[in-house]
């Protein structure tokens, strides 16, 4: 259990900025792990990096140098289609909105992230990770027709489709109320120790944060943000 | 689920835009479908002459082409007559009462009088006599054949042939009368001729024509030629006795008789070439004052060539047309969703989709709308054209089905059009390759 899934080394991640040649560091991380099975909250000021990590680790964008090693593979050095393949296998994403496609229902929509993984679509699979998150009688439901706070939970059950080994969140109770909010965190992490999947969390919120073993603030690893842009 | 699955669904989420794609592309398809067969149908029609059992037709001096319409096709305005005596020198001397040869007789092989003017029920009446279907050949090369009965007897004045279509659409078979009307449909009804056949379908004018004998037609009332110094509304000489009468009626006097023309199958002789012999007889006849000679082949193929062949070239502009436009519709529906698709496809790009995937998907999406689009037109346009069929049948003489036709054009026609509408959808396509998935999972702009 000690072997870290996640792994970054000398990450750097700069952005030319629009209309310029003028470059913005990003992220100068030295080092960052995270364990497997592992639950960690991310906090961290605005603009800080922290999406942008989350995009480096899930291979969406890429560093401009150092290693990025997913569960023993450096996907820093996989060519695009071989980083979507280890995302689609390896990782579970939950975003703050806009998590899933409009036109597909609940069912679909975690049949979709099936069909981009290794394994086959297994619509009984797909509906049981819909029923454990209590959405068992909104299979066919369109993502119009659900709550808010029904959304995000299709998106828990769907980043965890593929039998993933760890699940990025990006701020997922950013958009639910306060009363909701509690409700998909503890939805987060009962599902993923279930199913022994690493946890990384990006948030604002210090109560929170204030749930998890291990609570990280950007600003502490990554060089680049210890001068607030702008 | 597939990437047709999902290129299905984001059909379905569009549905109202998607409904409007394909049946904008399903009416272009079907009006093009629709055209060319009817233009195809159009050409057989006339092409068909090409299969007559006569290669020259001699008539009254005028329109060459107007003669062959109404010979060959029983259409446009009737024609002047030409006379009896000149219709006498197209035949041998066996044929001729004064047991000399007729002038042109040493040219010609077959020799049939045709008589036109009157009408049954819509369809043009042909007065000939037994030669017609005895002796001249059909579109195959090979003797009429009838479907029931046989042909009418030289001597059974009140005897007639019908056409598959006339037989058909009328209801009428061998042993029932029919009465003939004068000139127009609304004319005098004339002695009724009992059907002694049938014929069978041959996809030519000749399904549309009634065909009885001369010998009743002449008898009927303003048939006879009037005599000299005889006003036009003398009774015919003797007095006609139809069908069912006893006894047959005296024939019409030969200097009353006239014919509207002579179909002429000129006579091959060894070392002189068909053709030759043919320039030969059409060079004398239309020298002379008594009439004129026409070639149908040569007139319809003028005719084609006036008309068809520009048209077909219109049609082909009208199919690019319809097929670019069609391509610019698949390709404006596509890219006014790019929006809604951008995000779709950023989604789908964080759970693992590759670019090859998005690719495709956009790509089958445009695939899906235009091979729906082209099916359900082309389907459509042979409705339409099934629809008119019979109003193209009586007109044509051609009869048209459902799966009638299928030119080249209009099979090439759908798989062209979904090859455009992939390369139409190419750029939403490469637009959704190119989305920027970080950005757009921050949320829209
Ligand atoms: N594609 C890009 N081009 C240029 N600059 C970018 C790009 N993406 C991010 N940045 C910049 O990188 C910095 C970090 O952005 P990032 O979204 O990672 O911050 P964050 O910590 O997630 O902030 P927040 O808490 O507001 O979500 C910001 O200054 C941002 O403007
Ligand atoms: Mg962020």
């Amino acid at each position: 259990m000690d072997r870290p899934v996640i792994e970054l080394v000398e990450v750097r991640k700069s952005f030319v900025m629009p209309g310029g040649e003028e470059r913005i560091d990003v992220l100068d991380i030295p080092e960052f792990r995270l364990d497997a099975g592992a639950h960690c909250a991310l906090e961290g000021h605005s603009g800080s990096g922290k999406s942008t990590l989350l995009n480096v680790i899930s291979g969406i964008q890429r560093a401009d140098s150092g290693r990025v090693v997913i569960c023993g593979t450096d996907i820093g050095s996989l060519p695009e289609p071989a980083r979507d393949r280890v995302r689609a296998d390896r990782l579970g994403l939950v975003f703050q909105q806009f998590n899933l496609l409009p036109g597909f229902t609940a069912l679909e929509n975690v049949l979709v992230a099936m069909a981009f993984g290794s394994g086959r679509a297994d619509r009984g699979r797909a509906t049981d990770l819909l029923s454990a998150v209590g959405l068992g009688h909104r299979l066919h439901h369109k993502p119009a027709e659900l709550s808010v706070g029904q959304q995000q939970r299709v998106a828990v059950a769907r980043a965890l489709a593929n039998r993933p080994r760890i699940v990025l969140a990006d701020e997922p109770t950013a958009s639910v109320d306060a009363a909701h909010q509690q409700q998909v965190i503890d939805l987060l992490r009962t599902t993923c120790t279930e199913h022994g999947v690493a946890l990384l969390v990006v948030t604002h919120a210090p109560e929170v944060a204030g749930q998890f073993p291990h609570r990280l603030r950007l600003e502490d690893f990554n060089r680049a943000a210890r001068t607030p842009a702008r | 689920m597939s990437l047709l699955g999902i290129a299905w669904r984001t059909i379905r989420q569009r549905l109202f835009t998607s409904l409007l794609t394909s049946l904008s592309l399903a009416l272009g398809v079907a009006l093009v479908v629709a055209t060319l067969i009817t233009a195809g149908v159009v050409k057989r029609a006339f092409a068909s002459g090409g299969g007559l059992g006569y290669n020259m037709i001699v008539g009254a001096k005028g329109s060459p082409l107007q003669l062959v319409l109404n010979s060959v096709y029983l259409i446009s305005r009737p024609i002047e007559n030409i006379s009896w005596d000149f219709y006498r020198e197209f035949l041998p001397a066996a044929e001729r009462p004064d047991g000399m040869a007729g002038r042109y007789a040493a040219s010609v092989q077959t020799a049939v009088p045709i008589c036109m003017g009157d009408y049954f029920r819509g369809y043009r009446v042909i007065g000939t006599n037994a030669a017609y279907f005895d002796r001249m050949t059909t579109v195959d090369g090979g003797p009429f054949r009838f479907a029931a009965g046989v042909n009418f007897r030289d001597d059974d004045f009140f005897g007639g042939v019908l056409g598959h279509e006339v037989a058909r659409r009328l209801g009428l078979a061998v042993g029932d009368t029919f009465s003939p009307t004068h000139g127009a449909d609304d004319g005098a009804v004339h002695d009724p001729f009992r059907v002694t056949g049938i014929l069978a379908r041959t996809d030519t004018p000749v399904d549309r024509g009634v065909y009885v004998n001369m010998e009743g037609f002449f008898l009927q009332e303003g048939h006879a030629k009037p005599l000299d110094g005889e006003s036009a509304s003398t009774t015919p000489a003797a007095q006609a006795q139809p069908a069912g009468g006893g006894g047959r009626p005296a024939p019409l006097p030969d200097a009353q008789r006239e014919v509207t023309a002579v179909l002429v199958t000129t006579a091959s002789i060894p070392g002189l070439p068909a053709e030759l012999m043919a320039m030969g007889l059409k060079q004398a006849i239309n020298e002379g004052r008594d009439g004129q000679a026409a070639e149908p082949v040569r007139e319809i193929r003028q005719l084609l060539d006036l008309f068809v062949r520009p048209l077909e070239l219109l049609l082909l502009l009208v199919t690019a047309l319809v097929v670019i436009v069609s391509a610019i519709g698949i390709l404006v529906s596509m890219v006014g969703s790019s929006l809604e698709r951008s995000r779709d496809v950023a989604i789908m790009r964080a759970l693992g989709a590759r670019r090859s995937h998005v690719l495709a998907t956009v790509l089958i999406e445009a695939v899906l709308l235009a091979g729906a689009g082209g099916l359900a037109g082309w389907v459509l346009g042979h409705l339409l054209v099934a629809s008119i069929g019979p109003l193209i049948t009586t007109n044509a003489g051609v009869s048209v089905g459902v799966l009638s036709g299928a030119p080249l054009a209009e099979l090439l026609l759908v798989p062209a059009l979904v090859l455009l509408a992939v390369g139409a959808a190419l750029l939403p396509a490469i637009a959704a390759y190119r989305t920027d998935v970080a950005r757009w999972l921050q949320g829209p702009g």
